[in-house]
């Protein structure tokens, strides 16, 4: 399907001037003025992925799946630019600052505002070497063919991420990790709130209690992993040896399909809880001790005054935890998942998006498929923490 | 004042950073560093023969680092190429040498020794290494990389278990385990399963060597540039169709484990006795040896079992080279090829077998251990050179030589996956494993072939 680079900056000028346009309209500026900066932006987005992939995807030769990627894109691209600038120029046209100046202290600020560049600049520099740079190096290598230490890159257009939509396999990792992620932070989050709230409770020695229940938190993934592995082993495991002797079953823990992602889920799990226990205690510390004794005088039983009192005192914690829990289930179960299952499981059934991404580019070295599949899982995690911050954010309680 | 306090302070943080770390003082030793794929007692070993070189040759140092595994040690080299931190010796394991070769990064052996027959004293006499590792790193009629830990694929057997069942020997072919585990399985105090194998794909080529068939085409990728997969041949499928029925009969035991770490799980299976055969590598001949006495057992190490209707033709041998980089100065390319002679003389080419169970790669080296006696003394050590001696060399038992073979094998024991754990066709898994290797080889060869 072939679209002229022509239509496409003139579609996205027109959307960025009809943003902008409206914006400049509503905030009192001058409307002609917004609508040439919004041809300007909207132009630009059009064309900031299309340039440097040279708008491959409308080439008379690719398929359909290619333009609609390029449409995808085209309208990234826009929205990319034009929603900050939009975002912008309405708080300039307002007369706002664009640093909120309700509540800031006069005393012990710069006077200068260029005092904060020198002193933000070591961070930036190492931002920029160790992650935006990356992430460009990543944007780039996705559209390629490429290998470690090959004679040669090859151009293939967004063929990686065509090939993804087009495979079965892949989008099976997709639901298995999707899966496996749920129930790792559901478990992993629940647990912890019952045992902190346990542990919590005023008994003898609950100081040592707390500080055995954080420990699995400090053992690395591959201790940890080489303990499973000598448990969950199907032939001559603990757990199988002492099933069998009791219940008369054994289960396939690493071997079987239906069962090793539940094995990941336990041990990655047990592995999470001393971090959410830690957090959770220090919650409830914080909840004052007044409030729960006055629902206790007007008769709250022990579960109306968890839920109407702790609950919400607990959900900034709570929010904190989910964010952490989701990140730390997509990104950082790959050494439990390998030393378990090595290979990523029976049938891949303990295969995750992550796995898939080691798999592809350390040991396939096969930079380009691994780049593409990266940028989808990033692009999972951060359209799920939108989402987390936009229904979750707001329903926490900062305060009493 | 206080501003230009401030100032001066970000400043000189900022320098800080920027200074490099400046070099203590100057070395006289011609420093030549190797980097071995191994992190156990193997690579102890290799740090204990550096020791001693270093004292031998006293103008030299060489310094081995050790890897996480032979699958992460190509990354690891193709990103030092880049940042050109390459050290003088790499060590790579056989599925490996295609790349190695395309990479331009190594030179040949045969190239740096330009016909000298001694390199500070020590002869090079490359007529001493073992046929069949000769024939597998001589390419282009160049003998390119120096040998060292050389295996094959053989079977380690439960004596316990089955002079129970009444066999005297371990079964030798498809049918004769068939028929051992049958046995085996009906004794009462029988093990859970009868036998296993690491899902490797390397267990694969080897059987498929035995029919003499061939892994990939153009005569195994060793007459010109492999460009497709040829494995999904009749034997191929045999093979496949065979762990299948294994599997099903509950004889063959599957941890689940794939590729490179899945030879620990054998390991355990083997010994806490809940298999009576293991098919492995002769590499750790010596470690099931000690299983079995140990556990209070005796293992017999015997030829990898073959398929009774295609006979047996040969097997690869396995393991690893030392890969000597290009570009060196002269000094430090003598100093490297004076440290992989002396690593490999005869001496320690034996004391290398006696430790692991890879086979002796000298000749020199196996007259040694025979008139030590320690042949006579130890038969199984000796189980992987007789399979390889008896072997003939084709095409298909040279081994392939094939771009991208580590992502190849993956499809591959993925496949056996597969076919293990679900009633899918062996034909059919193996057909869309070929498939998939397929576009592997062809994308290899786009980025590779000059």
């Amino acid at each position: 399907m072939i679209v002229s680079p022509v239509i496409l900056l003139l579609a996205g000028a027109a959307i960025g001037a009809a943003i902008l346009g409206f914006v400049f309209q509503r905030a009192g500026g001058r409307a002609l003025i917004g609508l040439a900066l919004g041809a300007v932006a909207g132009g630009f987005g059009s064309a900031l992925f299309m340039i440097p992939l040279d708008y491959c995807t409308f080439e008379a030769e690719r398929e359909s799946l290619d333009a609609t990627f390029g449409f995808i894109l085209v309208g990234a691209g826009i929205a990319l630019v034009v929603t900050p600038v939009s975002w912008l120029a309405g708080k300039l046209l307002r007369g706002e600052g664009l640093v909120s100046s309700t509540g800031q202290p006069t005393q012990g600020t710069f006077k200068h505002w260029w005092i904060a560049l020198p002193l933000l600049l070591p961070t930036l520099t190492i931002l920029a070497v160790f992650l935006y740079y990356p992430s460009l190096e990543t944007l780039r290598l996705s559209t390629m063919l490429s290998r470690l230490g090959a004679r040669r890159e090859v151009f293939i257009c967004v063929d990686n991420f065509t090939r993804l939509a087009q495979d079965q396999e892949y989008w099976d990792i997709v639901g298995r990790t999707i899966y496996i992620s749920f129930f790792i932070v559901v478990l992993s989050m629940g647990l912890s709130l019952l045992i902190a709230t346990m542990a919590y409770l005023p008994i003898r020695g609950a100081s040592i209690y707390r500080i055995l229940l954080v420990w699995p938190y400090a053992m690395s993934p591959a201790v940890a992993g080489i303990i499973f592995l000598l448990m969950f082993n199907p032939s001559g495991g603990m757990f199988n040896y002492l099933s069998g002797n009791w219940f008369g079953f054994k289960l396939g823990w690493l071997n079987d399909p239906k069962v090793a992602p539940w094995t990941i889920i336990i041990a990655s799990v047990w592995k999470s809880m001393g971090f959410n226990i830690l957090f959770y205690i220090a919650g409830l510390q914080n909840v004052p001790k007044d409030l729960i004794e006055a629902g206790a005088i007007d008769g709250a039983g022990v579960v109306r005054r968890f839920w109407h009192i702790v609950w919400p005192l607990l959900s900034p914690t709570t929010f904190f935890l989910i964010v952490t829990n989701v990140t730390y289930a997509f990104f950082e179960t790959y050494a439990t998942i390998d030393y378990l299952t090595p290979g990523g499981g029976p049938l891949q059934s303990t295969t995750t998006m992550m796995y898939r991404v080691i798999q592809m580019g350390v040991y396939n070295n096969d930079m380009g498929k691994a780049a593409a599949q990266s940028i989808v899982l990033f692009m999972m995690v951060i359209g799920l923490t939108l989402v987390l911050f936009r229904t979750g954010g707001r329903q926490v309680t900062y305060g009493v | 004042m206080k501003k230009l306090v401030l100032v001066s302070i970000v400043l000189v943080m900022m320098l800080a950073l920027a200074v490099p770390m400046s070099s203590t003082g100057a070395q006289d030793k011609i420093p030549i560093d190797v980097w071995i794929s191994f992190q156990d007692y193997r690579l102890d070993w290799a740090q204990n023969v550096a020791a001693e070189f270093n004292a031998v040759y006293p103008q030299y140092e060489v310094n081995i680092t050790g890897g996480y595994s032979y699958e992460t040690m190509f990354a690891q080299v193709a990103v030092a190429a880049e940042q050109g931190q390459l050290p003088a010796v790499v060590h790579y394991f056989e599925a490996a040498t295609q790349d190695a070769r395309d990479s331009g990064l190594f030179k040949p052996i045969a190239e740096a020794l330009d016909g000298r027959t001694e390199i500070n004293g020590l002869p090079v006499d490359l007529d001493d290494y073992v046929d069949p590792v000769i024939a597998y790193y001589t390419l282009d009629g160049e003998f390119t990389s120096m040998p060292w830990n050389t295996s094959s694929a053989i079977m380690f057997s439960n004596m316990r278990y089955l002079n129970a069942a009444g066999w005297d020997a371990p079964p030798a072919t498809w049918n004769e385990v068939d028929a051992a585990c049958e046995a085996v399985m009906a004794l009462d105090d029988a093990p859970e399963y009868c036998w296993t194998f690491p899902n490797h794909g390397w267990f694969f080529e080897q059987w498929l060597a035995q029919q003499d068939a061939l892994y990939v085409n153009n005569g195994n990728g060793r007459e010109d540039r492999a460009t497709e997969v040829a494995f999904n041949s009749e034997a191929g499928v045999a093979i496949l169709q065979w762990l299948s029925d294994q599997y099903d009969k509950g004889y063959l035991y599957y941890s689940g484990a794939q590729g490179g770490e899945s030879w620990s799980t054998v390991d355990q299976a083997y010994s806490t006795q809940q298999v009576a055969m293991a098919v492995y590598s002769s590499s750790d001949t010596t470690l099931y040896t000690e299983m079995g006495e140990e556990g209070g057992f005796e293992t017999i190490a015997s030829f990898m079992p073959y398929n009774d209707e295609t006979g047996w033709t040969g097997n690869l041998i396995g393991g690893a080279t030392l890969w000597l980089v290009d570009g060196l100065d002269p000094e430090v390319e003598d100093g490297a090829l004076t440290f992989l002679l002396y690593f490999t003389n005869t001496e320690y080419a034996a004391d290398w077998h006696k430790v692991t169970g890879y086979i002796a790669i000298r000749h020199s080296s196996n007259e040694l251990l025979e008139a030590e006696g320690y042949f006579a003394e130890n038969p199984n050590q000796t189980v992987a050179a007789d399979q390889l001696d008896q072997s003939t060399i084709t095409p298909a038992t040279s081994g392939a030589l094939v771009g991208g073979f580590p992502s190849i094998r993956n499809e591959v024991t993925a496949a056996i996956d597969r076919v293990l754990l679900t009633d899918e066709d062996p034909a059919a898994v193996l057909d869309a494993a070929a498939e998939a290797s397929n576009t592997i080889i062809e994308e290899y060869n786009l980025l590779n072939a000059p």
